[in-house]
C-alpha cells in the first residue's frame, strides 16, 4: 500500500471517528433540552377526525339530529337521534313512498369499533312512554342502556336492555303539563308547560344520565323545563335527592336572559344539559345556556364552578363533557354546539387549555356538536344536533405541546 | 402427544340432557339468542405446585343453550343461578380447553368457583384482582342483570406434575361468536407473564416453548414470509439477474442477510420508530430499492458496488420483514433472539428456494430465448415499472401522514440513528480496505458483460 493510500485512510478514518464522537455529544445535548422541554410547557391530548369512520348506514338510513352518545364497556358506541321527526321530506322521499332514498334510521344505533352498525332499535312500545323528543344516552355498568326526552310533554327517563326489552320507567309523560292545558305539544310549545323542579316523582325535559356504578344511582340533568340535578336509585327509579344551581334549592322561576356581565345566577338555566361523574365522585354539571360548568359533591354540596367562552349567548357554550381515559382523569373534554369547538379542559384547574373544530360540514367540523363521548383508547366521538345530523369519530393521537389556543379543523395530514 | 378432543363424561350426559330438554320442552323456553358479532375471552392460566389454576372470563352473550334462572324482566335469579354457571363453564369453556403437560392431556378441571359478574366489572386486569374476585362475595341476590348482560367467571384447577412442566394449550372458543380473542396470560414461575392474543381457534400453543420449538415455528414463518412478500422477491430477482454465479451470489446474498438481520432485531428489541408513519415510509423505501436496482441493472451492475448497495437496501427490508413478525412475538415465549434468528433462518432458507429456482430459470432464458443484455434489460425494465407503481401508491399512503413536529426529542432519536448509519459505514469502510489490501488490484471489479 502506497503512503498516499494509506495516510487518506488514516484521515478517512480520523473523519469517521471525529464525527462519531460530535453526534454523540450532539445527542447528549438535545436528549437533555427534551428532557427539559417535557418539564416545561403545557401538554394536552391532540385529536385527528378519522373521515372514513362510520361506515355508511343500511337500508338507505339517515340520521336525524343527533343528539346523544356513550361508549360501553366492550367500546361499541352508541348514539341515539331523533330519525324522522326531524328529517324534512325532501330527506326521506323513501321514507315518503315518492322517491329511493332516503328514510331515518331507527332512534338507537350501536357500532363497533370498525364503524359497523350492530344493533338498532327504539320507538313507541308496550309498556312504556317513548319520548317525543328523545335526548341523551347512557350504558350503565349492567350494560343497561338510558335515554331521556325534552319533547313537549317529556318528563320521564327509560331504562332498556343493550337488545331494547324494555326495563323501566322512571317518571310520567305529561307530568310537566299545566293545570289545564291542552294535550299534546311540541318540543318549544312550552306555554301549555311549567317547571316543577321539586316534583319527586317525574322530570321536566331530561337532557342526559349518568349511572354511577358503585352506589347504583342515576344523575338526571333535569332538564330542559326543570333546574336541578336529580338522583334516582338505578334499580327502582326512585327518587334520592336532587338540587339547583349551587346546591340551592331548586326555584323554577324564570330568570332574565344570559348577561355575561351580569353576577352569575343563582339558579340552573335550561337546559341543564350534562351531570357526569369523575372518578374521584365529583359530579360535573352543564349549565348550558349560563356558559359554566358547576362541579358538585355526590350529595349535591358545591364545589366549585367555571365559565366557558363567557360571551356566548343564545344556545350557550357548555353543552357536553366526556373525561380523559388516564387514571387521574387529568382532561375534560367540552362540545361547545354553538363556537363549534371541543375545548380540552384541565379538571383540577377548571382551565382551557385548547380547543379543536370549527364550523362546517366537512370532517372534523361541526354544526351543533351535541354530544361527547370517549372509548377506552381515548378516541372520542361526537354527535350533531340541527342540521349538523351527523356521528363523528376523532382519533386519539398522544399528548402534545399546546401550541395554538385554536387547532382548527383536524384533518389528517395538516399539522 | 394425543390429539383427539377430549370430551369428559359430565359434558357427555349434560349435552344429551340438553338435548333431552329440547325435545320435551318448546324451543321458546331455551334461551336462544343470535350468535354474537364479536366477544373477548380473558384467561389468566398459573401453575403453582402440584396445580395449574385457570381463571376464565366470558360474557354470558356468547354462552348458548344454557338456561339461566330468571326473575321478573328476565332479570338473572341470582340466587339459584350457580348450577346453571357451572354447567356453562363446563360445556363452553372446559370442554373446548385442552392443555397439555408436557405432552400428557391434562384431565378434567375442577371447578373451584363460578361468579355471575357485571359487564363493567375491571377485575380481570391483573391475576391477583382476578383471584379475588372469583373466590370473593358474589354479587348481592338482589342485583338487578339482565341474563344477557351479565360475564362468566370461573377458576378451574387442573391437577399437574410440576409448575416448571412446559405446558401447551389448545382453546377451540370459535363457536362463542363470529369473532373471537382470546386473551390469555401465561404466569409461570419466576414473575415472568407472557400475554397472547389469540383468534377463535388457534390450534395448540406452547406456552413456553424450549427453544427448538420456537426454533422450528419461526423458522416456518421466515420461509413462508419470504414466499409471501412479492417484492422482496421482485428485490431479490433484480439482485441476481446480472450475478448468477456463486462467487458473485455469495457476497450479495450474505450482505443482504446480514442487513435484514440487523434491522429486525433492532425492531425486535424496540429501537425502530414507534410512529404511524414509519411503515408506510420503509414499504415506499422497498418500492425505491426495487426501482433502483432495476435501474442499475439496465445501466451496468457492478459487483462491488452492488453488494455495499444490497447491504443498505437490506437494512430496509429488515424493517419491512419486521412488520409481518410483530404478532407473532408473542408465540417466541423466552426465547426472542433464538426466535428472531430463525425467522432470519426461514426467510434465507425462502431465499435459497427462491434462487435455486430463479437462477436455472435465467440461465435458461439467456441461453435459448434472449441474449442476455438484451433479457436483462427487458426482465429489468418490467420489474422497474411495477416498482415505480408500487412506489407510487406507497408515497400516496406516506403523505397522508404530517410532517413530525421537530423537537427536542426526534431530533435527539434521529441523531441515534445517524450515528447508527455512520457507525455502520465506518465498519463497511474498514472491510472494504481490509479486503482491498489482502486482494490483488482488480479483483472482484465484475461488470455485467463479464459475468459469464
Amino acid at each position: 500500500m502506497s503512503n498516499l493510500t494509506r495516510r487518506r485512510n488514516l484521515v478517512v478514518g480520523a473523519g469517521f471517528g471525529a464525527l462519531l464522537v460530535m453526534l454523540a455529544v450532539g445527542q447528549t445535548v438535545l436528549e437533555k433540552t427534551a428532557a427539559a422541554q417535557s418539564k416545561a410547557g403545557v401538554q394536552a391530548p391532540r385529536f385527528e377526525v378519522d373521515p372514513l369512520w362510520p361506515k355508511p348506514l343500511p337500508n338507505h338510513w339517515i340520521l336525524g339530529s343527533a343528539i346523544g352518545v356513550w361508549v360501553d364497556a366492550d367500546d361499541h358506541i352508541w348514539i341515539i337521534h331523533r330519525s324522522s321527526a326531524t328529517l324534512g321530506n325532501n330527506e326521506k322521499p323513501l321514507e315518503m313512498g315518492t322517491g329511493e332514498c332516503c328514510a331515518g334510521a331507527p332512534p338507537v344505533l350501536e357500532f363497533d369499533q370498525a364503524g359497523n352498525l350492530l344493533r338498532h332499535w327504539g320507538g313507541p312500545g308496550a309498556g312504556y312512554e317513548w319520548p317525543d323528543s328523545n335526548h341523551g344516552i347512557f350504558i350503565d355498568h349492567k350494560g343497561n342502556v338510558w335515554i331521556g326526552g325534552n319533547g313537549g310533554p317529556d318528563s320521564h327517563v327509560l331504562k332498556f336492555t343493550k337488545d331494547g326489552k324494555f326495563l323501566m320507567q322512571s317518571g310520567k309523560k305529561g307530568a310537566r303539563r299545566k293545570t289545564g292545558a291542552a294535550a299534546g305539544g311540541n318540543e318549544g310549545d312550552v306555554a301549555g308547560f311549567v317547571g316543577g323542579s321539586n316534583d319527586e316523582v317525574s322530570f321536566g325535559r331530561v337532557a342526559k344520565i349518568f349511572v354511577d356504578a358503585r352506589a347504583n344511582e342515576a344523575y338526571i340533568a333535569d332538564g330542559y323545563l326543570n333546574k336541578r340535578v336529580a338522583v334516582l336509585d338505578a334499580d327502582t327509579g326512585k327518587l334520592k335527592r336532587f338540587w339547583g344551581a349551587y346546591g340551592n334549592k331548586p326555584d323554577d322561576t324564570p330568570l332574565p336572559a344570559y348577561d355575561p356581565a351580569a353576577p352569575p345566577a343563582q339558579q340552573f338555566r335550561n337546559p341543564v344539559h350534562c351531570a357526569d361523574m369523575s372518578v374521584d365522585r365529583l359530579l360535573y354539571v352543564c349549565d348550558r345556556v349560563g356558559d359554566r360548568l358547576q362541579v358538585f359533591t355526590p350529595e349535591g354540596k358545591f364545589v366549585k364552578e367555571a365559565f366557558f367562552a363567557k360571551n356566548t349567548k343564545n344556545a350557550g357554550s357548555v353543552w357536553d363533557i366526556a373525561f380523559s381515559k388516564d387514571p387521574q382523569q387529568k382532561y375534560i373534554f367540552m362540545a361547545d354546539g354553538v363556537n363549534e369547538k371541543v375545548k380540552v379542559v384541565d379538571r383540577q384547574t377548571l382551565q382551557e387549555l385548547t380547543t379543536f373544530g370549527d364550523g362546517g360540514r366537512q370532517p372534523g367540523q361541526f354544526y351543533g356538536v351535541h354530544s361527547i363521548a370517549i372509548d377506552s383508547k381515548g378516541n372520542l366521538y361526537t354527535t350533531e344536533t340541527y342540521e349538523g345530523k351527523r356521528l363523528q369519530k376523532f382519533v386519539y393521537k398522544g399528548m402534545a405541546a399546546v401550541t395554538k389556543a385554536n387547532q382548527g379543523t383536524t384533518w389528517p395530514g395538516t399539522r | 402427544m394425543k390429539t383427539s378432543r377430549r370430551r369428559g363424561p359430565f359434558g357427555s350426559a349434560l349435552r344429551h340432557a340438553l338435548l333431552l330438554v329440547a325435545l320435551v320442552f318448546p324451543a321458546a323456553r331455551l334461551s336462544a339468542h343470535d350468535i354474537p358479532r364479536d366477544v373477548t375471552v380473558q384467561a389468566f392460566a398459573k401453575p403453582e405446585g402440584r396445580t395449574m389454576r385457570l381463571l376464565m372470563r366470558v360474557p354470558l352473550k356468547a354462552i348458548m343453550d344454557i338456561e339461566f334462572p330468571r326473575r321478573e324482566r328476565d332479570y338473572v335469579d341470582l340466587s339459584r343461578v350457580d348450577q346453571a354457571l357451572r354447567d356453562a363453564a363446563t360445556v363452553w369453556l372446559s370442554n373446548k380447553i385442552e392443555i397439555y403437560e408436557g405432552d400428557t392431556l391434562l384431565e378434567n378441571p375442577r371447578i373451584v368457583s363460578t361468579r355471575m359478574s357485571l359487564e363493567s366489572d375491571r377485575s380481570f386486569g391483573a391475576y391477583e384482582d382476578a383471584l379475588a374476585h372469583v373466590t370473593g362475595p358474589t354479587l348481592p341476590a338482589d342485583t338487578t342483570i339482565f341474563w344477557e348482560q351479565g360475564l362468566l367467571d370461573v377458576l378451574f384447577e387442573y391437577p399437574i406434575q410440576s409448575d416448571r412442566s412446559r405446558f401447551s394449550i389448545h382453546a377451540a372458543f370459535d363457536r362463542l361468536a363470529l369473532s373471537v380473542i382470546t386473551a390469555l396470560r401465561f404466569l409461570p414461575p419466576g414473575g415472568v407473564v407472557r400475554a397472547y392474543e389469540l383468534p377463535g381457534d388457534a390450534g395448540l400453543i406452547r406456552l413456553d416453548p424450549r427453544w427448538h420449538q420456537a426454533a422450528m415455528r419461526f423458522v416456518g414463518l421466515g420461509f413462508f414470509h419470504i414466499l409471501d412478500g412479492i417484492d422482496h422477491l421482485l428485490f431479490l430477482l433484480c439482485l441476481v439477474i446480472p450475478f448468477r454465479r456463486a462467487r458473485a451470489l455469495i457476497p450479495i446474498v450474505t450482505s443482504f442477510t446480514v442487513a435484514h438481520s440487523i434491522t429486525l432485531i433492532a425492531s425486535a428489541y424496540n429501537y425502530a420508530p414507534n410512529a404511524l408513519w414509519f411503515p408506510p415510509l420503509i414499504e415506499t423505501l422497498i418500492a425505491m430499492s426495487i426501482v433502483y436496482m432495476a435501474l442499475e441493472n439496465i445501466v451496468a451492475a457492478r459487483l462491488a458496488r452492488r453488494w455495499i448497495i444490497t447491504f443498505l437496501f437490506g437494512l430496509v427490508h429488515g424493517f419491512g420483514f419486521s412488520f409481518g413478525l410483530e404478532h407473532t412475538l408473542q408465540f417466541a415465549g423466552s426465547h426472542l433472539l433464538t426466535s428472531l434468528l430463525s425467522f432470519n433462518v426461514g426467510v434465507e432458507l425462502g431465499q435459497l428456494l427462491v434462487l435455486a429456482l430463479l437462477v436455472p430459470a435465467l440461465e435458461v432464458l439467456f441461453r435459448f430465448v434472449v441474449a442476455e443484455r438484451m433479457g436483462t434489460i427487458i426482465l429489468s425494465a418490467l420489474i422497474a415499472h411495477t416498482g415505480l407503481h408500487w412506489m407510487a401508491e406507497r408515497f400516496g399512503v406516506l403523505r397522508q401522514f404530517p410532517w413530525p413536529t421537530v423537537t427536542a426529542a426526534g431530533l435527539a432519536g434521529g441523531v441515534r440513528w445517524l450515528t447508527i448509519i455512520v457507525a455502520l459505514a465506518a465498519i463497511t469502510w474498514l472491510v472494504f480496505v481490509l479486503t482491498q489490501r489482502s486482494s490483488r488490484p482488480g479483483a472482484g471489479e465484475t461488470a455485467v458483460g463479464a459475468e459469464k
